[in-house]
């Protein structure tokens, strides 16, 4: 029904739902991964009162919208978000996934609007983070700072190796590495690495990759017959890591 | 060969003129700040930077740069905290309109930074002067290949560098050891791969001959494997050992040197194999390939030499950034401060870190046409060099002229009535026949004692 959360106060963002939302910084689980760590008490405190949380994004809710003013940088509590653009003719291309403990919205930061729509994929909390304060915030705690260069890093480091993926690489080498990507982003949240659920279609993920949904079930099946993978529906059992690094060709 | 013997001596490699060892501490920098304040076309001319990122892991024994070496925790944080204070103070000077077509991260080793650092320090760039992302522009860093991985490569790209340059120096194990920069061509050559994948515009690798214990035979191994890399750029430096002046050249024996005849071959061998995988000799140490801009640009004489060797001239000023770096901005050369504790005062008490420098005068402007255009072209136009600047070129430069006379003989040159032209045969003394139109060698105006120059050979 909305498009943004948290932006507004006539809607009802304070009434508790049954889902502990409003969780702090210092008690959520994922602050290893989306605080910086040598973050002071004391400072997460500081960071704590800047950061709004509101109830969650229902499926294929928006978080914000290509064109949108920016304000804001969201983190991925619970659920999983894809990013998409609309290109020149209408159509969606698919440009990032975010999991739990994940930023996303920075690419709003350079002009000042949003350069991609965010989509929950299902049931999704975030928190969202108001960017002023938060250059304010960072320009007093140097170790935040950091963490957000690094964060930005990342983001920047991951659109070019998708780009490199996509341009040179072969269907086989795409849908492997963004079976090792989950993989390594849930066991960076102490989950299975190994056995996990795709929270996304066949379709977004061969939008994601530039591949047909055809061609991504095709290579799903292949990965199976080499017992690399077992597939069932979206429920992913990563067998043999070795086989499927060697199918995405890390290192390049 | 007995030519290398002939003219085997010390002099400037012409990086500016007048050359950094000129420079003062009481130059003009009242005049240079006035300049600077007043409005005109120099402040919305196109800019290059130069970016000084003098940190290093480890010591590399031949180097003469200004680096420090450290591994402490921190220190590029403390730098990183200062260039931004330069960075803000120089953006208010220079103004934020003129447009950046050329930039360059030099060392020390910038990879030193890490990947949120590198963003951090290309975001400070960004807010404070006009960066491109379209159109041609240059933006290049120097990397050393033992301190990145992939996902520096993906940043760098990511960040809006368009050209790297990989400290390859030599692939011998042994010359590596002896100079203490071990990256085996198996480490080499998957990173030369990652940089392709990431489409840069170009790749460009540095090649040091006369280092320890190389001879023609590991020069040609190391040039068949730069060869199967295929930089689109390759330069090849000569190592200048002077161990009285950079003390880690102290650990390099010296009787693992080639001799200067030695080094001529090694410099012949270079030339003959890189001309023959199709690289084109531009100036004196540099090839490159003939799609690559280099090759344009001495083609349409836009070709420049300047702090970081030969480019494209695309803007007039150069503003450097950093400890011991050097501005060359209208009419002004200025240097940094080139102690990194002097730069930190400076910059902390909030001047200009500028601490020495010189103006140009019209004579010298004279003097470095002659000396770029022999430098970068390979010849001077003397009917232009007249009508540009006014004189009698065979009148004005009779001494120097008669100073050529014996390299002419030898064949190193051509001297007609209206054109100085450099033989093939001469390329290598390139050096050697600048020195003669250099008014600062037998008259040092600098504040220091003059310097020993490297050799030229």
């Amino acid at each position: 029904m909305t498009s943004r959360l948290a932006t507004s106060g006539t809607h009802d963002t304070l009434t508790p739902c049954t889902h502990d939302y409003q969780v702090n910084c210092g008690n959520c689980r994922l602050n290893s991964i989306c605080l910086p760590l040598a973050l002071e008490s004391d400072d997460v405190k500081q960071l704590d009162n800047i950061i709004q949380r509101s109830k969650p994004l229902q499926k294929s809710q928006h978080l914000y919208r290509e064109g949108d003013d920016f304000q804001s940088v969201f983190a991925v509590r619970s659920g999983t978000l894809k990013a998409y653009k609309t290109t020149d003719d209408g159509r969606e291309q698919v440009t990032a996934f975010y999991f739990p403990g994940e930023i996303l919205g920075m690419d709003g930061i350079s002009n000042n609007t949003h350069a991609s729509s965010a989509r929950a994929l299902e049931t999704a909390a975030v928190c969202e983070i108001p960017f002023s304060s938060l250059e304010k915030l960072s320009a007093m705690m140097p170790t935040l700072q950091r963490h957000f260069f690094q964060l930005m890093s990342r983001e920047i480091t991951e659109d070019q190796q998708l780009i490199t993926l996509l341009s040179k690489n072969s269907a086989d080498e795409r849908v492997a590495s963004l079976m090792l990507s989950i993989s390594a982003r849930n066991a960076r949240r102490k989950l299975s690495a190994t056995q996990f659920r795709l929270p996304m279609s066949r379709v977004d993920i061969g939008n994601y990759l530039g591949l047909t949904v055809e061609t991504v079930s095709r290579v799903f099946s292949r990965m199976q017959k080499m017992d690399i993978l077992s597939v069932d529906n979206k429920e992913i059992k990563i067998l043999e890591v070795e086989g499927l690094r060697s199918m995405a060709n890390m290192g390049a | 060969m007995d030519l290398a013997a002939k003219y085997a001596s010390e002099g400037p490699r012409y990086t500016s003129y007048p050359t950094a060892p000129q420079f003062r501490q009481d130059f003009a920098l009242e005049q240079y700040l006035a300049w600077q304040r007043k409005d005109g076309d120099h402040k919305r001319a196109p800019l290059s930077l130069y970016l000084h990122l003098p940190f290093c892991n480890d010591i590399c024994y031949y180097c003469a740069c200004n680096k420090i070496v450290t591994r402490q925790p921190g220190v590029a944080r403390q730098y990183l905290d200062r260039l931004a204070k330069d960075i803000e103070v120089q953006s208010q000077l220079v103004g934020k309109q003129r447009p950046i077509t050329q930039m360059h991260w030099g060392g020390g080793t910038p990879t030193y930074l890490d990947n949120a650092e590198i963003t951090e320090l290309m975001h400070l760039l960004a807010s404070h002067f006009r960066l491109l992302d379209k159109g041609y522009r240059e933006y290049s860093i120097e990397i050393d290949p033992r301190t990145v991985h992939n996902s520096t490569i993906a940043l760098l790209k990511g960040v809006g560098f368009n050209r790297i340059s990989l400290g390859i120096q030599d692939f011998d194990p042994l010359v590596q050891k002896a100079v203490n920069r071990i990256q085996p061509y198996s480490e080499v050559a998957p990173l030369v791969d990652c940089i392709r994948s990431h489409d840069f515009r170009s790749l460009s690798f540095d090649l040091i001959y006369g280092l320890p214990h190389q001879d023609r035979h590991t020069m040609d191994e190391t040039l068949r494997k730069v060869i199967a890399l295929r930089p689109d750029r390759i330069a090849c430096y000569n190592y200048a050992h002077l161990p009285g002046r950079f003390s880690s050249q102290r650990a390099i024996d010296r009787l693992t040197l080639p001799q200067p005849e030695e080094k001529l071959l090694l410099q012949q061998i270079i030339s003959h194999t890189l001309q023959d995988a199709g690289y084109l000799h531009i100036g004196m140490d540099h090839y490159v390939l003939p799609e690559d801009e280099l090759a344009i640009a001495l083609a349409e004489g836009r070709l420049q030499r300047n702090f970081q060797g030969y480019s494209l001239h695309m803007a007039d000023d150069l503003l450097g950034l950093g400890v011991s770096s050097i501005s060359q901005m209208g009419d002004f050369y200025l240097q940094n401060e080139r102690e990194i504790d002097g730069y930190y005062k400076a910059i902390d008490a909030g001047e200009l870190p500028a601490t020495r420098g010189c103006k140009v005068t019209t004579e010298d402007k004279l003097r470095r046409h002659i000396i770029m255009s022999l430098i970068c072209d390979l010849k001077l136009d003397i009917t232009e060099c007249n009508h540009q600047f006014g004189v009698d070129f065979r009148d004005r430069f009779a001494v120097e002229l008669a100073s050529l006379e014996p390299m002419r003989a030898d064949g190193l040159l051509d001297i007609s009535d209206n054109e100085i032209v450099i033989s093939r045969r001469g390329r290598p003394f390139l050096r050697n026949i600048c020195m003669p139109f250099d008014a600062y060698l037998n008259a040092h105006q600098g504040d220091r004692p003059p310097p020993k120059f490297s050799a030229t050979l």
